[in-house]
Order: C-alpha cells, then structure tokens, then sequence
C-alpha cells in the first residue's frame, strides 16, 4: 500500500495541502470536488463521452439470445414439412394450413430482415437510420400479416394461387 | 536603453526585441528571439471538448482505407453465404411487395387476375419466370438444411463445408429442373 510507504508527517502535509490524498490514492474518486463526470484512478482520471470510451454491450438476456436462436431454428425448420404438407394435401385443409404456412414465412422473412439490418446498420453505429429501419420493417410485417391474412380469407390463398399460376 | 514592458508585449514590442538591440543592453539569444516571434503569429481559436469527436469524424472521412472485398479472392464458403442471404432477401421482398400491394390495391392483385396473367404470357417467359423463382426458392431450402445441420455439429470442418456446398449446388440444378418442369 502507498500510503504505508509515506511518513506519516509527510501524509499529513500532502492531506493539508489538498483533500485527494488524504486516503489512499488507490481508490477511485472524483478527480475534482467540481467536476462531475470524471473518475480518478491511478494514472489519470477517466472522462466519459471521449471516442476513447469502450463499446457498449447489449444487457445480456436469454430471450434475444439463446431463446431467440432457438425459435428462429426450429420456425426454420418446420418450414420443410410444411411446405411439403401445403401442397399434397386435400383442397379441404387448404385455408388452415396457409394460414399457418403464412404466417411461418413471414415471421421466417422477419427475422432475416432483421439480421440483416442489425448486421448493417446497427443502431450502435447508425442511430438515426438503424432505428427508422427497424421500426419500418416491423411497421411493413404487420402490414404484410394483414395482407396475407386478407390474401387467404378473401380470395383464394398462397397455396392455390402458386399450383395455378404455375400450371397455368 | 531599450524599456521592454512585462505582461501583454504587441507585435510591435517584439520586433523591437529582435531587430532594435543596441549595445550596452541584455542581449537575448537568437533562438529565443526566432521561437519568441513564431508563437505571436500564431492565433488560436477556443473550442469546447466536444468539438473533438466532430474533428475527429471529419478527419476520419478523410482517411483513405484498404481494399477488402474488392481483393478478397471468392471462395465457395463466402459465395454461398452472401447468395443465401441474397436470394432469401430476393425471395421475402417479393412475399412483403405482394403482400402490402394486395392490402392496399385488393382489386388490382387479386387471385384471378394473376393468374389470368400468367395463362397469356408465351411459353418461354413461363419458363423464364419459372426457372426465376424456383432456383432461389431451392437453393435457399437446401443451403438452410445444411445450416440446420451445421447448428447440430455435423459436418463442421472444411472437407464438410465443401463438401456439403457443392452437394447444395447439385441438388439446386436438380431441383430448380423438377420445380420448371412439374
């Protein structure tokens, strides 16, 4: 410890003289009784809002990370059977499963726009464009959901439009 | 005897200091003259602290950077990659414009007139079109089972990447030809 290093007459004159070193000068402290967004430690005080401050981490969260994976990796693959099972079953079962198939493909579609957003124009580094972007993509899958939604209700759905145009 | 003024000294003072020396008065050396006149030319201009970040960025754009994907050779990894990212972009764009078209213009999209549409095009743009949208659709099917399988552990060296590549490939000519000609 530095402060058992020093005479003790020679701590008291240095206390005298300024507040910083009358405890030990290890600890970290506000460099001046003024200034207020500066840490003192050992070999100069740290000043937030500087290009030298570290990246930011998102708080670590099971639900945007293993869950998400997780859901993302098996939305994908159920999409395989499903797909399969839209076009060789019944016309009967038709409007149940292009409902599930489509609202599949778009959550699917979702969260690849998604990646791709967070790996170009991250918030972090874009924080005007990231953000506009993020919220116009969900802003568009609502749209998107209601569209479809509308798309199998009221007119023939996703499977029956593409066996016909594809035969036609 | 020259009189030299402390505190504020003007231009003129320091001129005198270097070229009006006259015997008999302290003679100041020539670098402290030269160094004493460059520092008066100069003139400063106060910035706050968080000018230095918008220095900084500007500087920043002024810096020339290397090449990366310009010199960067393709590799089957990278090429797959970026054209599975490509086509399912492709692919969801066309499912999001359709969609969002449908919503707001019901009477013009709908079902019947596509496919009226698609039954009065001539028969190699159908197959045009075709090939268009079943080649992506394929390739992006078969390079995401075998991201599954990676997501599993399987085939995670570089003999299986390759491997596993070029079978998508294959399988995407295979399929893409069955798809058109079903």
């Amino acid at each position: 410890m530095a402060s058992s290093m020093l005479a003790s007459s020679s701590r008291q004159a240095l206390a005298r003289r300024s507040p910083l070193f009358a405890k030990s000068p290890l600890v970290a402290r506000p460099a001046t009784t003024k200034s207020s967004d500066a840490l003192y430690v050992p070999g100069g005080p740290i000043y937030k809002g500087t290009v030298n401050d570290p990246t930011t981490f998102p708080t670590p969260s099971r639900v945007h990370g293993s869950h998400h994976w997780s859901f993302e990796r098996l939305l994908s693959a159920s999409l395989i059977p499903l797909t399969g099972a839209a076009f060789v079953t019944s016309p009967s079962v038709h409007p149940v499963v292009d409902g599930i198939l489509a609202v599949s493909l778009v959550v699917h579609s979702h969260i690849g726009f998604d990646s791709m957003l967070v790996d170009y124009v991250h918030p972090r580094k874009f924080p005007v464009i990231g953000r506009v972007a993020t919220w116009t993509l969900r802003a568009a899958t609502v749209g998107v959901l209601v569209g479809v939604y509308n798309f199998n209700t009221n007119d023939i759905g996703l499977t029956e439009l593409i066996s016909k145009v594809w035969h036609a | 005897m020259l009189k030299y003024t402390t505190g504020t000294t003007s231009r003129l003072m320091s001129h005198s200091k270097i070229y009006s020396l006259k015997g008999g008065s302290r003679s100041i050396s020539p670098l402290l003259q030269k160094r004493h006149a460059s520092t008066k030319s100069i003139r400063t201009q106060s910035l706050p602290p968080s000018a230095s970040v918008d220095i900084l960025n500007k500087q920043r754009l002024l810096r020339p950077t290397s090449p990366h994907l310009a010199i960067y050779k393709p590799q089957l990894t990278s090429v797959l990659s970026i054209g599975n990212r490509g086509v399912g972009g492709a692919l969801s764009v066309l499912l999001y414009g359709s969609s969002i078209a449908y919503l707001f213009f019901p009477g013009t999209f709908d079902g019947d007139y596509l496919i009226e549409l698609a039954s009065g095009l001539p028969d190699y743009v159908k197959y045009t079109a075709k090939t268009i949208l079943a080649a992506p659709l394929a390739f992006h099917a078969l390079n995401g089972i075998r991201h599954l399988f990676w997501d599993v552990g399987k085939f995670m060296t570089l003999r299986g990447v390759y491997q596993t590549g070029y079978a998508v490939l294959a399988g995407t000519a295979v399929s893409t030809i069955v798809l058109v000609l079903l």
